[in-house]
């Protein structure tokens, strides 16, 4: 299959100045200025093929949103090639940008003043989208994302959910058959979160449209995306199916006892000695959680013994969670690999 | 071409917001009116004294300042960028602008147009048929032609200057006060270059040439041939100053560096 995006080796370096104090120093930024550098992505590669959807996840600050600027034309790479839909995105960016959509969830797209009708007309004009074409299509975006009663207020009298919803149907006025979402649920409640979701599955099943999307809301991601992307740093420290993110890393189980007396790690640790568990604190002082293998014998074994000795009053079994996995690989900064 | 119809759809959405908030909108008109007549006013006093000013009378001088207004009125109704280094970069509005299909300065333009200041190109022409009146001039069929043609240049060359200076954001966003000192620098357009001393003359003419938005193109109505030399450059350095801006401006667009949120 064809690759929508194909990035390699792809850098972004940011020169932030700094002014030395003083006169004399004043005096010698005139000349000299002392800068650092700070490289937000680092030689980066991948592709994307048509149709996919992909997740891409990193903490706050690893180049996420700098990566989509710059496969979007917003800013020029300092090194490293792009090719997005055939296109050099920052070359050719008024042809390119035709043929993507983009939604940035901490800023709005719309017109503030205006009724989002009148948004929605102006971005028809500006990307010339033949009427029929508009009428076919937003009528089943504007159904699907639920946002008739809104399309004549102005944009500064919606809350936040309505606005995004406006936001996403905006940035699909021409169809475009790829679509970059940075944060697109960012603040908002489930059930919008969910109706977004179902609308991104629709057009993606519909129309094929490819999508990359940022979050840092995991279900977002185990709703939607089979691929993700890990960055950390500004480098991909994982490329890869979720699935097998979740396998290699949730191999272990999770007991949690809710004790009725204090218990002390000393204590806990002697009691599972013939185990390989890991104890850690939970929410209050009298909640504790086992770290173990996923293996029949030494689930019962750890409760046996704990229970033998202590009194409890509740008592779980949990699977670690994609968030947990996740947070594990950050603190770890590197992907095990299975 | 199809700018142009992009053109008519914003021109007809401005109408629209605008007509909601028509007590906003008369507001903006008087309060231009005034400050056009403060200027007619200075000049006033200014010949309150003398009759003659390095040889221009005051006639002649209310019809340069007529003339002026011309032009800096479309200016000042489609190139409302003296804040485009807060609005457009600091806050990252930028971003938007470069998503979409249509060249980002033009889209800057349609955004931030204020067509109420046109009205002063009325107040312009009414300053100039009566200074003109006075002053006796002729007026042959060519001439509102030569007129458009002027006040094109004219806007250009403002254009390029103001363009020009807000592409310093691209590259630093730090706040300087260069926008205001500019306005009034441009004011400077408005008298006879020859009442200023040689090196404020020149700079007037080549460097920051707003002697061509007022003095210069007037000096071809006025009929004072020594000047017509200037007079016809005008709209060759509205072109040049406006396209070495666009050039400046796209090489800028390519050093946004956006808004770490
Ligand atoms: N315009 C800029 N100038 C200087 N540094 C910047 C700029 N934009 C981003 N950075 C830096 O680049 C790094 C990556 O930023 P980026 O916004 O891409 O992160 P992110 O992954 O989107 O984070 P978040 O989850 O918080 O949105 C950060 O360290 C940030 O400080
Ligand atoms: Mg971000």
């Amino acid at each position: 299959m064809q690759n929508i995006i194909d990035v390699q080796g792809l850098k972004k370096e940011f020169k932030s100045f700094s002014s030395r104090s003083g006169l004399k120093g004043a005096f010698r930024d005139l000349f000299t200025r002392n800068y650092t550098i700070k490289t937000a992505v680092d030689d980066i590669s991948f592709t994307i093929k048509k149709g996919e959807m992909v997740g891409y996840i990193g903490e706050n600050g690893a180049g996420k949103s700098t990566s989509i600027k710059m496969l979007t034309g917003i800013l020029t790479p300092t090194d490293g090639k792009i090719v997005v839909n055939g296109m050099n995105p920052h070359k050719e960016r008024e042809k390119f940008v035709k043929t993507i959509g983009v939604v940035f969830g901490q800023r709005s797209q719309l017109w503030w003043d205006i009724a989002v009708q009148e948004s929605f007309r102006l971005l028809k004009k500006i990307y010339n989208v033949p009427d029929q074409q508009y009428e076919e299509h937003m009528k089943d975006v504007i159904e699907t994302l639920d946002i008739g009663p809104l399309l004549d207020k102005p944009v500064r009298k919606l809350s936040l959910g309505q606005r995004m919803r406006c936001e996403l149907a905006a940035a699909l006025i021409h169809n475009p058959p790829l679509l970059f979402l940075d944060e697109p649920t960012i603040g908002l409640d489930v059930l919008v979160k969910l109706r977004i979701r179902e609308f991104l599955k629709r057009i993606n099943e519909k129309y094929g449209t490819t999508i990359l999307l940022t979050t840092h809301d995991l279900s977002d991601i185990e709703a939607l995306c089979e691929r993700v992307v890990m960055l950390d740093e500004g480098k991909i420290i994982y490329d890869g199916p979720l699935k097998e993110l979740r396998e290699n890393w949730a191999e272990g189980k999770q007991i949690q006892f809710q004790f009725s007396e204090e218990a002390t790690l000393e204590e806990l640790q002697h009691l599972t000695q013939e185990h390989l568990v890991v104890w850690e604190k939970g929410e209050s002082d009298l909640v504790w959680v086992a770290s173990v293998e996923a293996d029949e014998t030494v689930i019962s074994g750890v409760i046996g013994k704990v229970t033998a000795a202590k009194k409890i009053a509740d008592l779980k079994i949990l699977e670690i969670s994609t968030e947990e996995i996740i947070r594990n690989i950050y603190v770890e900064g590197a992907v095990r690999h299975g | 071409m199809e700018y142009i119809s992009i053109f008519f759809q914003y021109v007809g959405q401005y109408l629209k917001t605008r007509l909601t908030y028509r007590a906003d909108m008369i507001v903006e008109i008087f309060s231009d009116l005034l400050f056009q007549a403060v200027n007619l006013v200075f000049i006033l006093v200014v010949f309150g004294h003398t009759n003659l000013l390095a040889g221009w009378s005051k006639d002649e001088m209310i019809f340069i300042y007529g003339f002026f207004l011309v032009p800096f009125s479309i200016f000042a109704s489609f190139f409302n960028i003296w804040d485009f280094t807060d609005r457009y970069i600091v806050k990252g509005e930028m971003d938007r602008i470069l998503t979409r299909p249509v060249h980002s300065l033009f889209q800057i333009v349609l955004e931030r147009m204020e067509l109420e200041s046109l009205f002063g190109v009325v107040t312009g022409l009414v300053v100039m048929f009566y200074a003109g009146d006075k002053l006796g001039l002729e007026i042959s069929w060519y001439d509102p032609f030569i007129f458009i043609l002027l006040v094109i240049g004219g806007a250009l060359v403002y254009a390029g200057i103001f363009i020009a200076l807000a592409t310093i954001g691209f590259w630093s966003d730090s706040r300087t006060d260069i926008m205001p000192m500019m306005y009034n620098i441009g004011n400077y357009g408005r008298y006879p270059v020859d009442i200023y001393n040689k090196v404020i003359k020149y700079v007037l003419t080549w460097i920051l040439p707003f002697a061509f938005v007022g003095v210069y193109p007037s000096s071809y109505f006025l009929e004072r041939e020594e000047w017509y030399t200037y007079a016809f450059l005008t709209p060759v350095v509205g072109i040049v100053f406006f396209l070495i801006a666009v050039t400046l401006w796209n090489v800028g667009v390519t050093k946004y560096r956006g808004a770490g949120n």
